[in-house]
């Protein structure tokens, strides 16, 4: 009973974490992704983009674009408009404008696998081919499973004009040519001068070096151990190289035609696995071959 | 603040309306559909399968199987389990057994015409026109449950292949209730007994149903301080748009969701709406960006 008066009390006060009950107004853009799929380096980047006055950091990009469950009603309502905002739910039609980040579901599931490392949640060498199946069903994220998440967005808005599909390895190899892209999404003029400005703020070298300053006052980091890393390996193609085949195997029943759909190599597809390959077919149709639990 | 304050009393006395913010139980089936799909026909016959005993009505069905957007988080809570729940919501991946109930939505746009003028949330003679443009653009004052498009295809590409997933089409249990209904009962786990589904779908007629809407209107949640001269149980039939719904309406609609409706084996006949399709391969992401930025100039 305290505890919920509690709850209320934030409630009426507007102090209650925002979350699902955000409210937006149309000119507002949520950077959507799943967890582990570039989200925090996409917010460096798009953060340098709007102030490329002075350097970024850990703690003025989650100020900048702040995430949804993390900061207040109140806080929200404070921002200066347009506002940017981080989330990592599965569709919420609220959302006016969508810059929706994707990434390999099989390297998604090693950072993921190393962050509950961190995040003290798994012992370390806790064995991955026991952690897979847990993933694949969506037990191990408070967001749904990677197929959930991915497709309710791209179900609900990928034809929408205000639902922007980036991939995190396309980011990867040409950072200029996909920030170019956020950048016209947002209005901002895109000068080779600040692309340039935003993308030197946001190398992983950079970024590792400030995690190690403000670790313990980040919100993702604070509470977590301080010999894991949260910037990681910054790479594509992981998954591939340390998955079992047993564990890659799972992750392609599951989800195989919307990886193929999205470009991402399955033992089935062929070997242009960098593109996407199914031009041919439809993303609703790729995904009804879909096989959930 | 006034309406904060309300919250915050409804809250501590659990009396507010649960909508995504009631706790789920891993038994839980929910009943999950766009408004004016079927899904209250759907409820009375599951109601009528499961409670053979129960007289169901309106005056009941809330208490069998509660509706998430009209019940309180309380009348949640002290629902016997396992629970059937009633919900409009789009995807929401706590939810694990799924009844999921499509409907054409160029028939679906006309109910929910009159239903919007029988809640006088729009005047008699608002232009069907108009109203086909809300409903396909997300403007209608019930926009918190996606638009059809988004609220469907967020359930049906998620979960379309689960087991823990079925899917009923109004217009097939128009056609065959009884076999709809059996398929429900094997999904649900019960005895597929075949003198049990018919009585369910006897009990859950049209014509019964009106019946009872004319006497219980009043005691209904749904129904109650809403216009009489209006009825909640309408045609009872599939492929009213035909006749009624304009072909620039079909049309829209057919160009904003025609693949998933093909996808669920409803029939375009626009020709328009086949681009609508072509626009959906990947090869058109950049091309959505790219037009999303001359949109906004041409605004200005």
């Amino acid at each position: 009973m305290i505890a919920k008066l509690g709850a209320l009390a934030r409630h009426l006060s507007g102090n209650d974490p925002a979350g699902r009950n955000l409210s937006t107004f149309p000119d507002d853009t949520f950077i959507v992704s799943y967890p582990k799929s570039g989200n925090t380096w996409t917010r460096f980047l798009v953060a340098s983009l709007i102030h490329d006055e002075e350097p970024m950091t850990f703690l003025k990009a989650d100020k900048v674009i702040p995430t949804v469950d993390s900061q207040s009603r109140k806080y929200f309502k404070s921002l200066p408009r347009p506002r940017v905002i981080k989330s990592h739910f599965p569709f919420d039609q609220n959302y006016p404008r969508v810059i929706y980040i994707v990434r390999d579901p099989k390297d998604v599931a090693v950072s993921q696998y190393h962050y509950q490392i961190k995040r003290k949640v798994l012992e370390d060498g806790h064995p991955i081919d026991e952690w897979i199946p847990r993933y694949v069903a969506g037990e191990t994220c408070p967001y749904g499973s990677w197929g959930e998440n991915v497709g309710s967005w791209l179900a609900a808005r990928q034809q929408s004009p205000n639902f922007v599909l980036l991939r995190y390895e396309d980011m990867i190899q040409r950072t200029d040519v996909e920030l170019i892209k956020i950048a016209r999404f947002l209005d901002i003029d895109p000068t080779p001068e600040r692309i340039q400005w935003a993308i030197g703020q946001s190398t992983a070298d950079r970024m590792r070096k400030l995690e190690q300053k403000e670790a313990g006052e980040w919100q993702s980091t604070k509470d977590t151990r301080k010999d894991k890393f949260f910037v990681r390996s910054a790479k594509a193609g992981e998954g591939k190289a340390t998955l079992s085949p047993a564990a890659i195997a799972q992750i392609e029943l599951a989800w195989g035609p919307l990886m193929q759909w999205l470009g991402y190599e399955t033992a089935s597809s062929d070997r242009r696995g960098t593109e996407p390959v199914l031009r041919e077919r439809t993303f609703l149709e790729a995904a009804l071959e879909q096989r959930v639990r | 603040m006034n309406y904060h304050l309300q919250l915050l009393v409804k809250k501590v006395l659990g009396t507010d309306i649960a909508e995504r913010n009631f706790a789920i139980f891993p038994d839980d089936t929910f009943l999950v559909s766009y408004p004016r799909s079927g899904n209250t026909w759907t409820r009375f016959l599951i109601a009528n399968l499961v409670y053979p005993n129960a007289d169901v009505s309106f005056k009941n069905i809330e208490r069998l199987i509660p509706d998430t957007s009209s019940q309180s988080t309380r009348a949640l809570r002290r629902t016997p389990r396992p629970r059937i729940i009633k919900i409009h919501e789009y995807f929401d991946h706590r939810c694990r057994k799924i009844i999921c109930i499509v409907r054409d939505p160029r028939d679906v746009v006309l109910s929910y015409y009159d239903f919007q003028r029988k809640y006088r949330h729009i005047a008699d003679g608002y232009p069907l026109v108009s109203y086909v443009n809300d409903f396909v653009s997300g403007n209608l004052n019930s926009r918190d449950w996606g638009t059809w498009g988004e609220n469907v295809a967020s359930w049906f590409y998620t979960r379309g292949k689960s087991k823990d997933f079925l899917l009923l089409r109004y217009e097939d249990m128009i056609a065959d209730p009884v076999r709809e209904l059996a398929r429900a009962a094997a999904f649900l786990g019960l005895e597929p007994d075949p003198a049990r589904i018919e009585q369910a779908v006897q009990r859950s007629a049209a014509d019964r149903m009106r019946e009872m809407e004319k006497t219980q209107a009043k005691d209904w949640v749904a129904t109650k301080n809403h216009r009489t001269d209006i009825p909640f149980v309408r045609v009872a039939q599939a492929g009213g748009w035909k006749e009624k719904l304009p072909a620039e309406c079909v049309a829209q609609i057919e160009a904003a969701w025609g693949d998933t409706m093909v996808a669920l084996g409803y029939d375009l006949v626009s020709a328009t709406s086949h681009s609508a399709i072509s626009r959906s391969t990947p090869g058109s992401l950049t091309e959505s960006t790219t037009g999303a930025r001359s949109q906004k100039q041409g605004a200005r």
